[in-house]
């Protein structure tokens, strides 16, 4: 057989060296180029990551065994020599970047998996990579500013099991600097400065909200046949919208990320949702900002949130079984009694705030004309329970003031309770928020309630005085909303809107308010949706598909609105005509659809619905194997049939 | 220090009495009189007390004065007869306190409370020795007087627990009284209710409440408890409670698509396949969050204080009832919220086309639990259609309620499925308690009978048990009765074969069967003071003894025996006629506990014993008595 020269650039010996020819035969397979080609180049390195890259066909040539022939590989050919795993940027959720390797040879869906092992992700099938979004860039300086954390040196580790060390995987243990990694991955960050908010990208209508769902990477084929190259960037996002047997024991860093994902889609109007929500996603992150940064890396990691719980019980143990002289401590509950001013509103009448001497039991407050009258009856008892009450303060103003709306046969009745200072309202507060619940001051949160309105007080105290002096325990409350509400709102109207709506979710711990904070968003009618502009056949104009979990929503853009919607268990089949670019889809009843994609590839559309599919049939015992042959017969595009 | 002693059985009193006056107010409930001397001791602590929590020294000094002259007042007569006892004890220290002690053991046991029984318990392991006086009497005071203050310690705890007399009105008119604890769910309530009205136990019964003022009517869920909403309610209240069967109660998931899937045409819904609601279910109720079904529509609403209704277009989210103002699109933003469902509840509405001029009669308002009558604080909305109605109520009980609301109809449909089987098994009991020879069944007839019915077939029964099919019916529901004097505790049924051997109880049914009545009857008649005493203590020796284990023994105890001895029976001997002797013990036994409470009951109409017992079915009490005079006048 004729022997021919073969060119291949090997990488490794630098950017100007000249490609290396070599003498080959077309019977030669790949394993033998390889070998050959090593030899040239006289490096002694490791060379088991490196592979045959075929620049014009943007292919690999992974299968040693084939020759060059049956590769279709001729003297034109211009191969490159190179690893197969390189340094990526990556984007995580949370907006940090993270310098990692990734496999550039295997396809997407596999790399993503490798990804996610490394990162401590479970079930890496719901999440995948897309460009990024461009920043617009207005500094330059900013580059330099962006902080980097770096994970190219941790080897991949193949088992998929993985011991934890110092409650961390043992990966992360090895140096301060992967700690650091860890600890950015498995706990929420700070809430972004409202300028960093108002920087990014916020889709305005549900035609901008297609164009992220354009960029999503093509799962069956490698990141190097989609032109990605070393150290570019791409975006690591949860895509599909089910999260499988979530447990806060082992998702640590799932539960994180995803948790900021679903922050920055609210925070970024990617996911519409009313006032109150927004207020108490508000109210959630701020909680959950604070308790991360008060909590130790160690004791993120679960534990804290046992230990609290354990200690609890003992607490109620305790006092459950305490000696005679314990039960009569604890019979006689302990008081608040001083001087407020009251005020209770009337129709057609303004009356002001008048004095008397009030004492707070149980869950009632008693008010008397002076101290002197304390013995005698009361003027009135107010029992609190199940009341409503609203914080309104304002510290420019030195005002502290108590809204209850207590119910009553008649209706509710609104009182106004004003307090002297921060100290005295504080305790009041705190008071009244336990006793709406039906908890008196014995119970164990009070102090912590107190200490909570206090906080928030400060909290509020920073805010006017210089919003831009922030202390570590202070958030600015625009941090919280999106943009929308920093042109509706001053912080000074933001702050008590937020404490309101914080008042319901102060207890929870940081496992519990991250998964309400979850719960809520993916209780927003919207929630889990992608959209795609679509033009359906038969049809002149342009037209949103919706993608969710269980089912397809069809949006007309003149309404505005959903026009239709098909559910997946009622799908018999689809196909995608590659030649045409088209999706037919069969639903039960002989009704059929079509559609071709207008703005994204045809088949980031089938991958969706056939991932969600996949995602479905997932069983609910939890096994490890996941079925990637399955994944792809689903999502594949016709070459991978 | 004596005068403490004094101090504490005028408060136990006290708190007795006060809870008595207490439940008269609130609740309607016609109850049985007040009278006659055992009423001090009852132990029915409901409490109406509002400074409950105030110190001890407090209640002596203002309160207890205030409250006892009020009560003197009230019941004076009671008052005298119990100083006379009082006195009486006096005598010796010690008897002093241990004959009011085994008094409230004695309606403890009947009132099978789960939590009390522990205080009586240890006092009355600390006192073994009542009768004869003790040499180291000082040490036994002080010892007594700590136990009396832990005892009394204890009560006022245990008063915290709030029970309320609930009259029940059935759909045939008739009514059911029941004491409900303030811990027992709504769940518990209608599992003594299913015991006491023999209805089959389908899980559309549902307790509801309706108020006569705002013409509303809404059922309780599964997991709240009664006694809370109830008290809330005013004075002079004509709410009542309702037990009946509400369909729309749990049809979300019998047919979650007419609540997920509105929008489809109504062939489409009705064809559903069950797979397909199965899957509906799993999407909504079983995932991180619960789905609100996504509702949006034109309803009629009456702003506060107005008289007209004004359209809007309402929208349902999880976080609350929104409406799209004016001029603004439907975004989400955009929307006005009308109220989150935290603090209220949703109520069906009668009539308002008359009463607020309603556009259509299908209306349901939102409002605090609280409020009773006419408010401004109450959301009036007024739906096209009944279809739309229950949607929009069901919605809202979904976005309030959330996975709650499946698990409740998960444990509803256990339930209803547990009784069917459990129907059967008692059948069998029936049969073979009614078969073996003709005295014993007609104790059983008797004993059981809440109805007269049962009674009158109880004869036919023996000679033609196969095909008079009927009488198993209402048969199988007599066992529950049985059990029912303890059901104010949730607990009965559940651990009583474990329990019943080791209990003192084996060897009295042995007892009984020869002759019967004798031994029991020795033990009880002399008053009905003492034998309480001899049976616990029996039961304290025999098993571990008083403090920790309280809670199992003791609701086990008293009337549960008789329920799980059917069983056990039943259970170990399925052939329905055959065997004779096993019927027989089972059936003596299970008369016996009941009549151990009933030598209390029957002197006095006590009136909290009564009620304790009443619960679980005065009519039946009376029912055993008589039971119990035939069953001597036989002998």
């Amino acid at each position: 057989m004729a022997a021919w020269d073969l060119t291949v650039t090997v990488e490794d010996l630098g950017p100007d060296a000249p490609p290396i020819q070599i003498s080959v035969t077309s019977d030669l397979h790949i394993g033998g180029v390889i070998l050959k080609l090593v030899e040239q180049t006289n490096l002694k390195k490791d060379w088991s990551d490196h592979a045959l890259w075929w620049e014009q066909k943007q292919q690999w040539l992974l299968r040693t065994g084939w020759t060059l022939d049956k590769c279709g590989v001729h003297a034109d050919a211009r191969l490159v020599f190179t690893s197969q795993h390189k340094a990526l940027r990556l984007g995580l959720p949370n907006g940090v970047t993270l310098k990692m390797r990734a496999c550039f040879s295997s396809p997407v869906f596999r790399t993503v998996i490798a990804i996610c092992r490394v990162l401590n992700l479970r079930h890496p099938e719901e999440l995948s990579l897309l460009r990024p979004v461009e920043e617009k860039k207005k500094k330059k300086d900013k580059d330099s500013s962006e902080e980097l954390y770096d994970l190219t040196d941790v080897p991949l580790t193949a088992g998929s099991v993985q011991a934890l060390y110092n409650g961390m995987p043992a990966h992360f243990a090895d140096s301060p600097k992967t700690e650091a990694v860890y600890k950015m991955l498995s706990v929420s960050l700070p809430s972004p400065a409202p300028e960093a908010i108002a920087r990014l990208y916020r889709p305005a209508s549900v035609v901008d909200k297609t164009h992220i769902n354009t960029r999503w990477l093509d799962s069956s084929r490698s990141l190097m046949q989609q032109g990605i190259q070393e150290n570019d960037k791409l975006w690591l996002r949860f895509k599909y919208y089910t999260f499988h047997d979530m447990d806060p024991k082992y998702d640590a860093v799932r539960l994180t990320q995803l948790y900021e994902q679903a922050r920055w889609a609210i925070l970024l109007e990617d996911i519409d949702c009313t006032e109150e929500e927004m207020m108490l996603f508000g109210a959630l992150q701020y909680h959950i900002g604070k308790l991360s940064l008060s909590q130790d890396m160690v004791s993120s990691c679960q534990g804290m949130d046992d230990l609290e719980s354990a200690l609890k019980s003992l607490e109620v143990k305790m006092v459950g079984d305490s000696n005679s002289t314990d039960m009569l401590e604890n019979m006689t509950a302990p008081e608040l009694n001083d001087y407020l001013k009251i005020f209770r509103p009337k129709r057609l009448t303004l009356k002001g705030y008048k004095q008397y001497w009030c004492k707070f039991q149980d869950t009632s407050i008693s008010y008397y004309k002076s101290s002197e009258d304390r013995f005698g009856e009361p003027i009135q008892q107010l029992n609190l329970k199940g009341c409503e009450v609203a914080p309104d303060v304002s510290l420019a103003g030195q005002k502290f003031c108590i809204r209850l709306l207590i119910p009553a046969p008649e209706g509710m009745n609104e009182i106004y309770l004003r307090c002297e200072n921060e100290k005295q309202y504080s305790q009041w507060m705190a008071a009244c928020k336990l006793a709406s619940k039906g908890l008196t001051l014995l119970d164990i949160s009070y102090q912590n309630e107190v200490k909570n309105i206090q906080t928030f007080l400060s909290m509020q105290r920073s805010n006017c005085a210089a919003p831009v002096a922030q202390t570590d325990d202070s958030i600015n409350t625009l941090g919280l909303v999106s943009p929308r509400y920093h042109k509706k709102y001053k912080p000074k109207q933001l702050t008590p809107r937020i404490l309101e709506a914080y008042q319901n979710v102060a207890q929870l711990s940081l496992t519990s308010a991250i998964l309400r904070f979850l719960q809520i968003w993916q209780a927003l009618p919207d929630f889990g949706t992608s959209y795609f502009m679509v033009r359906f056949k038969g049809s002149r104009k342009d037209e949103v598909l919706g993608i969710a979990n269980n089912r397809l929503i069809r949006i007309d853009l003149g309404i505005g609105d959903v026009v239709k919607t098909w559910r997946y268990n009622n799908m018999r089949q689809w196909n995608v005509n590659w030649d045409i670019r088209q999706m037919a889809i069969e639903f039960d009843g002989n009704i059929n659809i079509a559609f071709s994609c207008v703005n994204a590839d045809c088949k980031v559309v089938h991958e969706y619905i056939g991932g969600y599919i996949f995602m479905s049939t997932r069983s609910r015992q939890q096994s490890d194997t996941l079925d990637e042959q399955l994944f792809h017969k689903l999502t594949g595009g016709h070459d991978a049939l | 220090m004596d005068d403490i002693d004094a101090m504490f059985s005028d408060m136990m009193q006290e708190m007795d009495l006060l809870t008595q006056s207490f439940e008269a107010e609130i609740v309607s409930v016609p109850l049985p009189k007040p009278s006659s001397i055992p009423d001090p001791q009852e132990m029915n602590f409901s409490i109406g007390f509002t400074d409950l929590n105030a110190s001890l020294h407090d209640m002596e000094d203002n309160d207890l004065d205030a409250l006892m002259a009020d009560l003197v007042a009230d019941i004076s007569a009671t008052e005298e007869k119990f100083a006379t006892d009082r006195d009486a004890f006096k005598g010796s220290a010690p008897v002093a306190s241990i004959p009011s002690q085994p008094q409230s053991n004695f309606s403890l046991q009947a009132s099978a409370d789960t939590s009390r029984p522990a205080t009586s318990f240890n006092s009355i392991a600390a006192q073994p020795p009542p009768p004869t006086s003790t040499p180291s009497k000082e040490e036994l005071e002080e010892q007594m007087k700590a136990d009396k203050i832990k005892l009394a310690l204890e009560k006022l705890k245990e008063a915290k627990v709030k029970k309320l007399v609930v009259k029940v009105e059935l759909t045939d008119g008739s009514s059911k009284t029941l004491m409900v604890d303030e811990r027992q769910t709504v769940r518990d309530v209608m599992d003594n209710l299913f015991e006491k009205t023999h209805c089959d136990c389908n899980v559309d019964w549902s307790v509801c409440e309706t108020n006569p003022d705002l013409q509303t009517e809404r059922g309780f869920e599964d997991h709240e408890n009664l006694v809370e909403p109830l008290s809330t309610w005013t004075r002079d209240t004509e709410n009542k409670v309702l037990f009946q069967e509400k369909k729309d109660k749990y049809e979300v998931f019998r047919n979650p698509q007419n609540f997920y899937l509105w929008k489809k045409d109504k062939k489409s819904l009705t064809d559903m396949k069950d797979k397909d609601k199965e899957q509906l279910l799993e999407e909504n109720f079983c995932g991180a969050s619960v789905i609100v079904p996504d509702l949006e529509a034109v309803l009629y609403m009456k702003e506060d204080g107005k008289k007209s209704w004004k359209q809007r277009y309402f929208l349902l989210r999880a976080s609350g009832l929104y409406y799209s103002p004016k001029g603004k699109t439907k975004a989400s933003r955009d929307l006005v919220c009308l109220v989150q469902f935290d603090n209220v509840n949703v109520y069906y509405c009668k009539e308002y086309r008359i009463k607020y001029k309603a556009p259509t009669d299908h209306c349901f308002i939102l409002k605090h639990p609280q409020i009773q009558k006419e408010s401004q604080y109450i959301k009036y909305l007024c739906c096209d259609d009944e279809r739309s109605m229950t949607l929009w109520v069901t919605g809202i009980r979904i976005a309030k309620y959330g996975k709650q609301l499946y698990d409740n109809y998960k444990a509803a449909v256990r339930k209803a499925a547990g009784s069917a089987t459990w129907a059967n098994r008692t059948i069998q009991t029936s049969s073979s308690a009614s078969t073996p020879s003709p005295t014993p069944k007609a104790k059983a007839a008797n004993g059981h009978a809440p109805q007269p019915a049962v009674e009158t077939k109880g004869p036919g029964n023996q000679t033609s048990f196969p095909e008079i099919l009927p009488p198993p019916p209402p048969d199988p529901m007599l066992p529950p009765p049985l059990s029912a004097p303890s059901s104010t505790t949730n607990v009965n049924k559940i651990p009583p074969p474990p329990q019943f051997p080791q209990s003192s109880f084996p060897p009295p049914p042995m007892d009984d069967m020869p002759p019967p009545p004798p031994p029991p009857e020795d033990e009880l008649p002399p008053d009905f003071m003492p034998p309480p005493p001899p049976s616990l203590t029996s039961y304290g020796g025999a098993a571990p003894p008083p403090p920790p284990p309280p809670p199992e023994p003791l609701s086990s105890l008293p009337p549960a025996p008789p329920a799980p001895q059917n069983f056990a029976s039943a259970g170990g001997a399925p052939p329905p006629p055959p065997p004779p002797p096993p019927p027989p013990a089972p059936e003596p036994a299970a008369h016996r506990p009941p009549g151990t409470i009933r030598k209390v009951a029957p002197s006095p109409p006590q009136r909290t014993t009564a009620q304790l017992t009443a619960p679980s079915g005065g009519d039946f009490m009376s029912e055993l008595m008589t039971a119990m005079h035939k069953k001597r006048g036989q002998q």
